[in-house]
């Protein structure tokens, strides 16, 4: 079975770099957005199980992205994947109901330890 | 000859997503020293010959200046440039009393450069899989003859805006190059997309 998975990020490098890191015992329905508008509108018309997101982003950033799930009725889990990691923002992005902060760049093996805590693996 | 940094679009988003990275781990170096959240914008990444560099940054009087040289796998210069608005602010933070004086100034913009711009540089260094050793930042003033005669050929500005509760401040970090240093940035560049 497949895991649908959103990967929001401005940077085409950023995503890749993402979606190479995703655990490879599992198969992935994979969607990427490129900033916060286009994420919410992925999320407005698909559900995700997963949505692994950047926080700068043009348009709408990762907050607001957080801040639009907080409306929806059927949220995905949420990994942040920021390189703007002060604890105040951990904290915030926590409080808008992501389930992990991840820094970046991405450590696969720190990826592969939230799936796992998530019962993906 | 000084021309335009050539990098192709996805050279340009690599190199723009891994200043960014490198940014994050620089703003949180600062907010960790002067314990407050700092909100940074997203950087704006330009290339420009040094001779458009100076009419760029330094037509202005309200900034100041420094440079430090680098030497290793590749080699150049940085260059920053923050506003004085701002600063003040961020001395308070840094436990500085007003009225500050001039080496309290100086003091406080040199800790600034080394560690926002030193923090750029090894996080850029780190993720291309570089050795970089950075020298000490000086204060300069610039002057347009300086620039004619700089011996690297590209330059890439990149501008940066840190937002602080209680103010904000414009840094301006150019890394400066010369066609060799370009050259093996752009081969790891490709390395790292492939």
């Amino acid at each position: 079975m497949s895991i649908s998975v959103l990967v929001a990020d401005d940077s085409k490098l950023s995503r890749r770099s993402v979606i190479r890191s995703l655990p490879q015992e599992l198969t992935y329905n994979i969607a990427e957005a490129t900033n916060g508008e286009e994420a919410i509108h992925a999320l407005s018309e698909q559900k995700f199980e997963l949505l692994l997101l950047d926080l700068t982003m043009p348009t709408v950033d990762g907050i607001g992205v957080l801040k639009f799930l907080n409306t929806s009725e059927s949220a995905p889990n949420v990994i942040v994947i920021s390189a703007d990691f002060q604890p105040e923002k951990q904290k915030n992005v926590m409080e808008l109901g992501a389930k992990r902060f991840l820094r970046k760049p991405l450590d696969k093996d720190e990826l592969a330890m939230v799936f796992f805590e998530l019962g993906y693996l | 000859m000084s021309k335009v940094l050539s990098l192709n679009s996805e050279q340009q988003d690599a190199l723009q997503e891994l200043l960014n990275i490198s940014m994050g781990q620089a703003a949180n170096s600062l907010a960790q020293l002067i314990e407050t959240k700092i909100d940074i914008s997203i950087p704006k990444i330009s290339a420009v010959t040094p001779t458009q560099l100076f009419s760029l940054l330094f037509e202005t009087e309200n900034a100041y200046y420094t440079r430090q040289s680098f030497l290793g796998n590749i080699h150049g210069e940085v260059m920053s440039v923050i506003s004085r608005s701002g600063l003040s602010e961020v001395a308070e933070l840094m436990d500085y009393d007003e009225p500050l004086s001039k080496h309290d100034i100086q003091e406080i913009i040199l800790e600034l450069c080394n560690i926002l711009a030193g923090a750029c540089l090894s996080g850029l260094s780190e993720q291309l899989e570089l050795i970089t050793n950075l020298n000490m930042p000086t204060l300069f003033q610039p002057k347009k003859a300086n620039f004619d005669e700089l011996n690297w050929q590209h330059s890439l500005v990149m501008e940066v805006q840190f937002e602080i509760a209680i103010s904000s401040f414009i840094m301006r970090v150019v890394f400066c190059l010369d066609d060799v240093s370009l050259s093996k940035i752009k081969t790891t560049l490709d390395e790292i997309l492939e």
